[in-house]
């Protein structure tokens, strides 16, 4: 059933690729429309056969592939990478949606786009080292690609240095998978095998290092984050889409599953130092973010400090704070996502994201007062206003975090407050006042330009205000993570006793539904 | 010794004066214009019946009505009719008592002596007597407060003077647009001319006011009064609705504390010449209820060219307002042209200084106006 995700997508690549040059120009787009709407539709399907109350691998699908290498074709989900998966292909149809239907070489972005897509999905759904590597290998290709040749003025720039630091986070990753696999002395790569090993304290805390330098990289942690504006700013409004709503995301899903779950006594040890790593990157995140005046590259240093809420949860690795930090990348990938979008109409209506130039545009008339409307909304839900999902994400993340790590979280929630004062600066700017003269002539905004953005709203402001179908998914995974650590840990987590861990409380505190049947011992 | 070459004037609108002076008006003359000007007065002279005789009717039936729930309904309430009210689908009547109430405001000289006269206060006192006969709540109100029904009185008067101004004036536009749909206008001093030639025709039309109450008519402002269409009801109606005006409720709060509104009135520019066309949450919102109004009747040919912007129909309200200021520079102008000292054509030496003046005069206020964005 999952191979669906992977397969489906390079398919319909492969069918663009091969349509006639006479029907490119209007067929790529409906194809590629096609088959993301299809993927769309299987994930919730796929949603709807998941069974909450299982905190294993579910849809397992298994094939031998190159065993002397010990690579195979091993995929499942859980409670960690179902969303992802879903929000992967809502993400995908929303930027394929949102293409420019006018683009140019449509056939090769399409195709791009499909590929990257299915790489994604295919790194979520990996239970194979290997296999994750090769599919985190594989989305690198057709994101440089899209930015190198559908990208800004800076584009070769900005491409280049997204490869070059994501391949260097690939290289760390591979090599940390090497060394797990040579130094449990096992021929495998399967998650499940590799999982079983205890390495020694030392050992493990190299190879989380490594890894987690690597992770860093691509959430990216402050001071690894360089790429990530730049690759903002240059990238067009899709991949944006794509880059903050579901590929920072892989840093942060290889950090809990690869890092939290193989090397847990060394997490254990690190994981002060990452609470306080988090918080460099919200308050940095936060203060660059006031410093800028270009939209996009506000949204991208947002997206630095609300990665490093994540990061904080994480750190404090609590069934409830990995339910937080599961519900931040949710939340994080569809508001950033709106976020975008939201910059993507402006500038290709305004031709300009500069703040300074930029007013009035809620003009109710000639300005862009939906667009502008959705952007408050989504400025609100990244300020964690109640009501809306940023907030619950935000406050599982603290309302955990605070009982392992409490001045970081302190000072992580700081962070909440300056993301007001960033969005503010940028929303008072660009939105309120008079709409100058310069201004008063834009081109007409479509349905088209605002329906993505319209249903990233309505998402954004359902889950807030039901979010137990945002962490329903996830409750019982993120019980059973904390569980296993503690059965295969040598030394007893203090501060994971210390917080309410039992599934009925979390049911109680966040959803009120049904609990897990799996009470920790 | 005034010298019989014309000089230029060093007025920062010279250009405007010398096109004046030359025969021209304020709104530069073309096709395009000409076009917009005639099919926006059209949709215009629609709505301002529609506010005429609303404003007529709440002067002549609504008078003293505490509570008039049912003032815009014309005397016809039916369900579908509320339905249809509550839908706002529907002329907005409240931007006619908006513009009369800025006309209360700012006054007319020669009506608020006449309000402010013995003769209407006793003239008012008898119809009110007459209302109050059979209502013990609103003679004791009146008993409280002597000055309120005179007052609610006097308002009513400028109900009827504006409705009887936009009767005027509504068929003068429709008529205008029978005149270019038959070839006859072609440019803007044609449009300028016609209608400084209605307000020529209808200058000296008495301005009465009288209300029927059980039966008997009480005249409030009897033709006797010497009050006239032009000089009292057509010239005050400039200067309170398209100079001065007041900023629109809501933002008067806000504005004042940012002291960004004169405590002089004489200072007010928030008229529809100087109306910003682009909505804003400050100062300087359009009058969006007349736009509203005018969009249901704008002439098919107008409806093609606003298609054609940038914006198609999107922007529709502002596209309708820019259209409707220049047509409000037209019967500026013609108002210009009507109260000048001498004919604008003349060939006197002396007569075109005093002109002159009198120009630079009325450029003065126009300064600030849309009238510099639009040329």
């Amino acid at each position: 059933m999952l191979s669906v995700l992977i397969w489906v997508p390079i398919l319909g690549a492969v069918i663009i690729g091969c349509l006639p040059e006479s029907m490119v120009a209007t067929r790529s787009r409906q194809v590629a429309l096609a088959v993301a709407t299809g993927l769309l539709g299987w994930s919730l399907y796929l949603s709807s056969q998941f069974h909450l109350s299982e905190p294993g691998l579910q849809f397992q699908e298994g094939l031998p592939w190159i065993e002397s290498l010990g690579l195979t074709y091993q995929l499942g989900v859980d409670g960690l990478s179902l969303p992802l998966v879903l929000i992967n292909s809502l993400l995908s149809w929303l930027a394929i949606y949102s293409s420019d239907g006018q683009i140019h070489r449509p056939r090769f972005y399409y195709i791009l786009l499909l590929i990257l897509n299915g790489a994604v999905a295919g790194a979520f759904m990996s239970q194979n080292l290997l296999l994750f590597f090769l599919f985190f290998e594989l989305e690198l290709i057709p994101l440089y690609l899209v930015i190198a040749i559908w990208g800004g003025a800076r584009r070769g720039y900005a491409a280049m240095k997204f490869l070059i630091y994501t391949a260097v986070s690939g290289v760390l990753i591979l090599a940390t998978f090497f060394g797990l696999s040579l130094l449990s002395g096992s021929s495998t790569f399967d998650y499940a095998v590799l999982q079983e090993h205890t390495l020694p304290l030392s050992t493990q805390l190299v190879l989380l290092i490594t890894l987690l330098i690597g992770f860093g990289i691509k959430i990216p942690v402050v001071p690894l984050h360089t790429w990530l504006p730049d690759a903002h700013v240059e990238a067009p409004t899709p991949a944006s889409v794509l880059l903050a709503g579901v590929l920072l995301k892989l840093g942060t899903y290889g950090m809990l599953r690869f890092g939290l779950q193989l090397f847990p006594e060394a997490w254990r040890v690190i994981a002060p130092g990452l609470a306080t790593l988090a918080v460099v990157s919200v308050l940095y995140g936060s203060f660059a973010a006031i410093a800028q005046t270009d939209m996009k590259k506000i949204v991208a240093y947002s997206s630095v400090g609300h990665m490093g809420y994540i990061l904080l949860a994480a750190a404090a690795a609590t069934p409830l704070s990995l339910l937080g930090a599961i519900a931040q990348m949710i939340s994080h990938g569809l508001i950033s996502a709106l976020l975008f979008l939201g910059v993507g109409a402006v500038y290709a209506k305004t031709g300009t994201r500069d703040i300074n130039v930029l007013r009035g545009l809620l003009s109710p008339e000639r300005g862009l007062p939906l667009i502008g409307s959705l952007m408050i909304v989504g400025a609100m839900a990244s300020a964690g206003i109640p009501g809306m999902m940023g907030f619950v994400a935000e406050f599982i993340v603290y309302r955990s975090s605070f009982e392992v790590f409490p001045v970081q979280t302190l000072l992580s929630m700081v962070g909440t407050g300056l993301t007001a004062v960033y969005f503010l600066i940028m929303i008072n700017k660009v939105f309120f006042g008079r709409l100058p003269d310069s201004l008063a002539n834009l081109p007409r905004v479509r349905w088209h330009d605002r329906v993505p953005a319209m249903i990233v709203t309505v998402l954004i402001v359902f889950l807030g205000l039901q979010p137990s179908w945002m962490t329903r998914w996830s409750q019982t995974t993120a019980v059973a993570l904390v569980e296993d650590r503690l059965n295969r840990s040598t030394t007893t987590f203090a501060e994971v006793r210390s917080v309410p861990s039992d599934p009925d409380w979390l049911s109680l505190q966040l959803t009120g539904s049904e609990s897990p049947k799996r009470p920790i011992h | 010794m005034v010298p019989a070459t014309r000089s230029r004037s060093v007025h920062p609108l010279s250009n405007l004066i010398d096109r004046l002076e030359q025969g021209g008006a304020l709104l530069p003359d073309s096709p395009e214009n000409v076009l917009e000007v005639v099919g926006i007065l059209k949709s215009y002279g629609t709505v301002l019946d529609a506010y005429q005789r609303n404003l007529t009717y709440i002067a002549e039936h609504q008078f003293l009505v505490l509570f008039p729930f049912f003032k815009y309904f014309n005397g016809e309430v039916t369900v579908q009719k509320l339905l249809k009210h509550w839908w706002h689908d529907r002329i907005n009547y409240e931007f006619a008592e908006y513009c009369m109430r800025g006309m209360l405001w700012h006054g007319a000289e020669n009506l608020d002596r006449y309000l402010d006269s013995d003769e209407f206060c006793q003239r008012a006192a008898a119809a009110i007597a007459a209302k109050v006969r059979s209502n013990p709540l609103m003679r004791g109100l009146n008993r409280l407060s002597p000055d309120f029904l005179l007052e609610q009185v006097r308002m009513l008067v400028y109900y009827s003077v504006l409705g009887q101004f936009w009767n005027v004036m509504s068929r003068l536009f429709l008529v205008l647009s029978d005149r270019y749909d038959r070839g006859e206008i072609r440019a803007i001093p044609e449009v300028v001319q016609h209608v400084l030639d209605g307000l020529v025709a209808a200058a000296n039309n008495p301005l009465t006011y009288a209300v029927e109450l059980q039966g008997q008519r009480y005249e409030i402002i009897p033709e006797s009064a010497g009050l006239t269409f032009l000089m009292d009801a057509a010239v005050p109606y400039v200067e309170a609705v398209f100079f001065r005006s007041f900023p629109f409720f809501g933002t008067v709060s806000y504005n004042a504390q940012a002291h960004q509104i004169s405590p002089n009135q004489a200072d007010f520019n928030y008229g529809a010449l100087f109306a910003d066309p682009l909505p804003v949450g400050g100062a300087g919102i359009p009058p969006t209820l007349l736009m509203q109004d005018m969009m249901h009747f704008v002439p098919d040919y107008l409806q093609e060219i606003y298609m054609r912007g940038l914006r198609g129909s999107d922007d529709l309200r502002v596209k309708i307002c820019l259209s409707f200021q220049k047509s409000m520079f037209c019967v500026t102008t013609a108002v210009i042209r009507g109260l000048a000292p001498y004919p604008l054509s003349t060939t006197d030496p002396e007569q075109r200084q005093v002109n002159r003046i009198y120009l630079e005069q009325w450029m003065d206020r126009l300064l600030e106006s849309r009238l510099v964005t639009l040329n």
